[in-house]
């Protein structure tokens, strides 16, 4: 409404995109922000609106986790024993709180677009709001870990120190880099349907490459170049290393990450925006 | 603006719209397509050189039967997707009646739902406010402003859709069939609110297949069949055309 009346414009949706595409689009997007924030919050109310327990579901699922899988790894498997420094189900949690944040907005926000076929064949806004609202929403379910992370460290009496300052830039870093996996992802699955079957299993097997399970210490030195590359390991190794070791990430080691973040965002970012105009009439 | 230079509400140019169907939409059956090549079937035309031209403060009626085009018709002009040929002008704002279910979330209560759907519209927060009282009471739903909406009626849902639609300034409102659903004293204040519009210079496009509707209401309506613009002028010959459509369907083409 704050447009200036009447504009004529001819084709209403873009049907390239190109680089220079990139700013203007980023000034639409920051219009339609109020936008973004009801979408959000749309999608924290309705996803726990309906269960008797409501927002109690959040705490059950990552304390089961964390039971089972320190009586499978720790108590059974014996993995890291007298390398792990600290308390196994502490090891385990700072790493499987942001892996679940980015396993569960990764495989929301696939289905985000094909879930509002209503509206995105009735109405125009840019779409990446609902893939980036389906993200922002999980972070929710997030913060309530955070409670759990603290009260596993009030139990161990293990406190972060000043590096805990480090936890705002890592979680930059993998938001970026988890919005730019899930654009492409969502538009995609309009095309195939197949692709959240995929997503299903491509993020299951990311799980078990990822040290979450396990110290990345122990992994063979040949295959050690796997979690180098992989950014979700730099993610929960660095979260590790500010929130337990209490030793700094290192100015390198962050612009190293956070160039592969945001790289990964403009590329997501651009192939989504490359099958917009296709969203309607494939939906 | 001097009159006479007036620019339209909505101008169709040699409009056409094609797709390209696809064999599969799973990647069992689209992958071997791709080796044998031909993983796109042969295009299929929804809408094939359509010109018409609605004036600003015109009431447009769009008959036809299904599948005819009429909702790709409204498609390029909310701007959800692209023409493949042609030329598409749009003056000013377009709101959509956002129907049941889709800007609404069940799960929500109307008031949180009014946010939303404006919000999907291009409202701030702020004119929502400002609003709010007046979208409630043009819907007449103070009475379930904070029950969830999956406990709203069919006519509920309309009402409180149409109501958000017409207080989002819209120069060009799109009517789907939805305004059918409601009951006759809704309607007859919709058809008011509309006329309102109409005086303000609003350009309305209305989908329908209740012909009383487009003849009562419109002044103008459109004949589709096939992606083809088959009739253009007054409600009742373009409905008495339409009539002699369905009763004769295989001399469609011939009028063309």
């Amino acid at each position: 409404m704050d447009q200036p009346l009447p504009i004529a414009r001819r084709h209403p949706i873009a049907t390239t995109f190109g680089l220079r595409d990139f700013l203007p689009s980023f000034a639409v997007l920051w219009q339609r922000r109020e936008l973004l924030w009801s979408m959000t919050g749309r999608n924290i109310r309705s996803q726990y609106k309906q269960s008797i327990l409501g927002y109690a579901w959040i705490f059950v699922n990552p304390l089961m986790q964390i039971l089972v899988l320190t009586f499978v790894f720790s108590t059974i498997l014996r993995i890291g024993e007298g390398i792990i420094p600290y308390p196994f189900p502490l090891f385990l949690f700072v790493a499987l709180l942001p892996w679940m944040f980015f396993s569960n907005a990764v495989a929301s926000a696939t289905d985000s677009i094909v879930g509002s076929a209503s509206l995105v064949t009735k109405v125009y806004f840019p779409r990446e709001i609902l893939v980036v609202a389906t993200v922002l929403s999980k972070v929710v379910d997030l913060l309530l870990g955070v409670l759990i992370l603290l009260g596993l460290m009030v139990i161990y009496s293990e406190y972060p120190s000043w590096t805990l300052a480090w936890v705002p830039a890592i979680f930059a870093m993998q938001l970026l880099f988890t919005v730019g996996i899930a654009l492409p992802l969502a538009a995609l699955n309009l095309f195939f349907h197949d692709v959240r079957y995929l997503v299903g299993v491509v993020l299951l097997i990311w799980f078990y490459m990822t040290p979450v399970l396990y110290p990345v210490e122990i992994v063979p030195d040949k295959y050690k170049i796997f979690f180098e590359l992989n950014p979700l390991a730099l993610v929960v190794n660095a979260y590790r290393r500010v929130l337990l070791d209490g030793t700094s990430l290192g100015v390198e080691r962050f612009l190293v990450g956070m160039g592969a973040a945001l790289l990964t965002f403009l590329v997501g970012y651009y192939l989504f925006k490359r099958m917009e105009a296709g969203f309607a009439d494939r939906i | 603006m001097p009159i006479g230079s007036d620019p339209p509400g909505i101008e169709f140019t040699q409009v056409s719209k094609r797709f390209q169907l696809q064999e599969g939409r799973t990647l069992r059956e689209f992958v071997p397509a791709l080796f044998r090549g031909r993983a796109w079937s042969p295009p299929f035309y929804a809408l094939q050189n359509v010109n018409f031209r609605a004036e600003r403060g015109e009431i447009l009626g769009i008959v036809g039967r299904n599948g005819s085009g009429k909702s790709t018709v409204l498609k390029l002009i909310a701007g959800v997707t692209a023409p493949s040929e042609g030329e598409i002008m749009i003056c000013g704002r377009v709101s959509p009646l956002i129907e049941l279910g889709a800007g609404f979330h069940p799960d929500l209560t109307g008031r949180e739902n009014v946010f939303l759907n404006a919000s999907i519209l291009g409202m701030s927060r702020k004119e929502v406010l400002s609003r709010f009282d007046a979208i409630i009471s043009f819907a007449e739903l103070w009475d379930f402003v904070d029950t969830p909406v999956k406990r709203y009626s069919s006519g509920m849902y309309i009402r409180l859709g149409f109501s958000v639609a017409v207080h989002s300034d819209p120069d060009i409102l799109l009517v789907d069939e939805v305004l059918t659903v409601g009951d006759a004293a809704f309607q007859e204040k919709c058809l008011i609110k509309m006329r309102e519009f109409q005086s303000r210079g609003v350009t309305i496009i209305v989908v329908s297949h209740s012909m009383g509707l487009i003849q009562d209401f419109c002044e103008r309506a459109l004949l589709l069949s096939g992606g083809h613009l088959l009739a253009d002028g007054a409600p009742a010959e373009v409905i008495h055309q339409y009539t002699d459509l369905i009763s004769h369907p295989d001399a469609a083409l011939e009028t063309v």
